[in-house]
């Protein structure tokens, strides 16, 4: 018996819309369906990523019972007593320290929307907090807080089907290829159809392979690029003078901002010709239509939300909004990063990026909830560490859906940071890093045993569905949470995902439209959708209409600061972390795919350049060391004439050649997020392969020892 | 169906190429049913042996595959004529193959490649050659040519066999209806940079030549 169930992709934000096959109650397979997004195609994560449902135990294994940590070991026990040993323990901490001494994330990963909006209700409603965050923390945090600022929205203004249509396309630090195959489509077909490829990036990706121009940027010096984009605008007064006078606001200061950034002056610090920088603004102005996108060569550095509100100036000096085929877009890269945002895991906004701070609709919340509301925002996630360490002011930490350990930066000081707690809750669906450091573990439902609604990265909700059942016994996790909540004194009770989800509906203006039915007629909603009758937005600001405060755009831009940690002599190279297309974020997931896990396994690749791998005397394909000031992993050289000499990269999939035991937690100063893209390293070449390979081989086995794997499911 | 005057060959576009390698996937996939591969039956103990290879340069990524020659240099290398001109594509057969590499050798494209012979998920032994593993003597596992043969001995997801042709099982129209429309990496590509160029459609075109050199 075989049946077919229409879900949506796991994996990165396009959203891809598929069918599992499903035959005697196992996931067999899956082929893509006709979204919105996805148009019938799928990339190969979406194709071959769903066999980790069937725990094939190759880097990991599925958490099937509760557990608690008695005498220093990890040990099952019955819902009952890991509900009761939670509740209880939390209760004592908010009563010994506060409500402000625990905090919680949300998970933009398989759980949905209902779970992130029922474990934010958890933290406020229950613990009485404002302390939840999650891993847009760590990615496109500096694109909400930086595109609140200037436009006021966070999410992309334009969807993924329009970018195919645009006359130009200016790609900064986004690797879609790589990150978004089913984005980089649409990136190709614009190409095809003749539009202008522009790609800024220190990397030949292939999207600035394919470009008509590419700004190879040194690392680390994105805002005088940016800022030398406005100047050039402004200098050749090809910006749009009745655009700037109606619907944007700033100017004069931008201008004075930008003024010694002449393309000469930023080709000094980026590397980037005067000419091109001139050559590509010339045609962005003149475009009929442009569309910005970026990812996380911009965010991930301390100097993040500063040129995010730079880019958005760009778009508001030309007038590229309001339309089809403009904007800017930053594409989000988990499947539901946009959905816990837009759910209000976040410090600062209840769900429907509605302010913690603001009075009225702090009442709001307290009469839907029945109880008082914390007022001041909470702690973010990548302070975590500083709060624990040297502060003392953090004493438990419910991690749901996450995997900080391998996920963020400096894990060394994370692992100190998580063995201080005197709680740590890990509420997930397989064993990995962080949950050895756990307390209590709290067995989920995975994608594909649930019902729920993820959002896009261009803010379409779209329904989940279950496929097969679960094993073991997990539950879903706003069961989970509901339960905790219940032995706290709060009772919650839901009966479905969609009771969930039509509670949040009312509370949020924005959302309040897109109902389950309206979903499943549509193929999916785009917010805002503020009423049933609606059909939803594709694209925002019609009518040049900005959702800031005064309704008029908000023009930026300020010095640029170099990255924080610089190459010396003992660490001469420098790191950035990216992704790789087979693989996705923390590998519990794709490494525990049979096909995905074969075509690229552990311990990982360090990308050098031509020159720096034959002054090491490295050959492609060794094993290598790699050091910084705090840690040091072994990788495979992966040597590629893409890459710039003195510049690395790794991903982060990888548990052997981990790069955040390598990488900095220098923060952002308004989003706090890490510099993931720029660190100091030195790489050692190995003499004796051999050895290093079994090395490899044995630490592999450790950590699977350590996962668990092997332990025969009941 | 079958021009004598032409084979069929899959080919790629760089200039739509994002080198996501899900061809190879699908490639190895496909193949390999009866290894357990793309079912939840059985465990993929195999490595992923594709049958085109996604080449990543400085300015070009695409995947390159056999391109079914018409005085195929691999069939001529071949010592025991265990590659032929069959049903429109140059066909190698694995039961004869000897794994001298003459072939591989002899490819201009390296679509080429040598691989372990598997069945049941396993590796196959020959009946002959012994070598020393684990500190023990073991039968050397069987190791045979593959390259591209555009999916024509492979199964559809849930269908029967694919049909060998004229002569093969039941009539040739059904047969048609088993075969797989479209080789497996033509069907998975998301930027379709791959496609099909069907024998007897005249002029083959040349690569896009923008593909090269941005």
């Amino acid at each position: 018996m075989e049946n077919k169930v229409l879900t949506v992709c796991p994996y990165c934000g396009s959203g891809c819309q598929l069918y599992l096959l499903v035959e005697n109650g196992q996931v067999v397979g899956a082929e893509p369906a006709d979204g919105r997004t996805n148009e019938g195609n799928l990339c190969l994560k979406g194709h071959y990523g769903w066999d980790f449902l069937n725990d094939p135990q190759l880097l990991t294994s599925r958490l099937r019972k509760p557990m608690i940590r008695k005498e220093g070991v990890l040990q099952e026990v019955s819902w009952e007593e890991a509900i009761g040993f939670t509740a209880e323990k939390l209760n004592a901490i908010k009563e010994k320290y506060g409500p402000d001494a625990i905090m919680g994330t949300g998970s933009a990963r398989g759980p949905g929307n209902e779970a992130n909006y029922v474990m934010q209700k958890f933290m406020r409603a229950v613990i009485g907090t404002n302390n939840i965050d999650h891993c847009a923390r760590v990615c496109h945090g500096p694109s909400v807080a930086g595109l609140t600022y200037s436009l006021g929205d966070g999410a992309m203004s334009n969807s993924i089907p329009e970018i195919e249509n645009t006359d130009l396309l200016l790609i900064f630090g986004y690797n879609a290829a790589v990150t978004h195959p089913i984005v980089a489509r649409r990136i190709v077909k614009a190409k095809q159809k003749g539009a202008v490829l522009i790609v800024a990036d220190p990397r030949k990706t292939e999207s600035a392979r394919i470009a008509d121009t590419w700004l190879p940027l040194k690392g680390g010096t994105n805002m005088a690029l940016v800022n030398a984009f406005g100047h050039v605008l402004i200098e050749e007064e090809l910006y749009d003078k009745d655009y700037v006078s109606n619907f944007v606001q700033g100017f004069d200061e931008y201008k004075a901002n930008v003024e010694k950034y002449t393309p000469e002056y930023a080709e000094r610090i980026t590397g980037v010709r005067a000419a091109d920088i001139r050559k590509v603004m010339r045609q962005y102005a003149k475009s009929g239509k442009a569309m910005i996108l970026y990812g996380m060569g911009v965010c991930q550095f301390a100097q993040a939300v500063d040129v995010v509100k730079g880019l958005a100036s760009l778009a508001l000096l030309t007038g590229h909004f309001g339309r089809e085929s403009v904007g800017i877009g930053p594409v989000r890269g988990q499947n539901n990063v946009q959905g816990s945002c837009d759910m209000g895991a976040l410090p600062n906004v209840y769900p429907g990026y509605q302010s913690v701070e603001d009075a009225k609709i702090r009442k709001k919340f307290e009469k839907a909830w029945g109880t008082s509301l914390p007022d001041k925002t909470g702690y973010r996630l990548t302070e975590v560490p500083h709060l624990i360490l040297k502060e003392n002011k953090i004493k438990a930490y419910y991690i749901f859906g996450e995997d900080p350990v391998q996920s963020d930066p400096n894990a060394a000081e994370l692992r100190e940071a998580l063995d201080q707690l005197e709680l740590v809750i890990v509420q997930d669906i397989f064993m990995n890093k962080t949950a050895l450091h756990a307390d209590v573990i709290l067995p989920a439902t995975s994608w594909g045993e649930h019902d729920g609604v993820y959002s896009s990265a261009d803010r379409g909700f779209q329904r989940i569905r279950k496929a097969i059942d679960p094993p073991g016994e997990v539950k879903p996790d706003w069961q989970i949470i509901s339960e905790v909540s219940t032995a706290m004194g709060y009772p919650m009770a839901y009966k479905n995902s969609e009771e969930i989800w039509d509670e949040m509906r009312k509370l949020c203006p924005s959302f309040a439209g897109a109902s389950y039915s309206k979903m499943e007629a549509l193929g999916g909603v785009q917010w805002p959708c503020p009423s049933e009758d609606h059909p939803g937005t594709p694209y925002l600001y019609q009518g040049n209409r900005f959702t800031t405060p005064s309704g008029k755009g908000q023009l930026f831009a300020c010095e640029w600061r170099a990255p924080l940690e610089q190459p010396d002599d003992e660490y001469p190279l420098t790191l950035s972390t990216v992704r790789e297309v087979g693989h996705y974020s923390v590998r519990t997931m794709t490494g525990n795919c049979r096909a995905l896990s074969q075509l690229s396994d552990e311990p990982g690749n360090i990308q050098i350049s031509l020159e720096d791998a034959a002054e090491h005397g490295i050959a492609d394909g060794q094993l290598v060391q790699v050091y910084s000031r705090r840690g040091h992993i072994m990788a495979r050289a992966q040597v590629s004439g893409r890459i710039k000499k003195g510049a690395t990269y790794m991903t982060y999939h990888f548990w052997i050649g981990a790069c955040n035991e390598l990488t900095v937690d220098y923060l952002d100063p308004v989003s706090k997020t890490p510099e993931f893209k720029y660190c100091a390293v030195r790489i050692e070449a190995i003499s004796d392969q051999a050895q290093a390979e079994a090395l490899v081989r044995k630490q592999y086995a450790e950590l699977r020892k350590q996962m668990l794997v092997g332990a025969v499911p009941e | 169906m079958n021009h004598a005057a032409s084979n069929s060959l899959v080919i790629a576009e760089a200039a739509k190429c994002i080198g996501c390698k899900a061809c190879e996937l699908a490639c190895f996939a496909v193949h390999n049913r009866d290894n357990g591969v793309g079912t939840a039956v059985g465990t993929v103990t195999m490595p992923v042996l594709p049958r085109l290879y996604v080449i990543r340069t400085d300015s070009f990524t695409m995947p390159v595959q056999c391109r079914q020659c018409e005085n195929a240099p691999c069939a001529g290398a071949c010592p025991v004529q265990a590659i032929r001109q069959q049903d429109g594509v140059i066909a190698i057969d694995a039961e004869a193959c000897i794994g001298c590499k003459a072939c591989a050798l002899a490819c201009p494209f390296g679509a080429i490649s040598l691989y372990k012979a598997y069945s049941g998920g396993a590796e196959l032994p020959q009946p002959l050659l012994q070598e020393r593993r684990d500190s023990r003597l073991q039968r050397k596992t069987r190791i045979t040519a593959y390259k591209c043969d555009l999916c024509r001995n492979t199964e559809l997801p849930g269908g029967s066999a694919a049909g060998e042709g004229a002569g093969g099982r039941g009539s040739s129209a059904a047969a048609a209806q088993d075969r797989n429309p479209f080789p497996a990496c033509v069907a998975v590509c998301p930027e379709k940079a791959l496609r099909l160029v069907e024998a007897g459609t005249g002029r083959s075109r040349s690569l896009n030549r923008e593909g090269g050199t941005f």
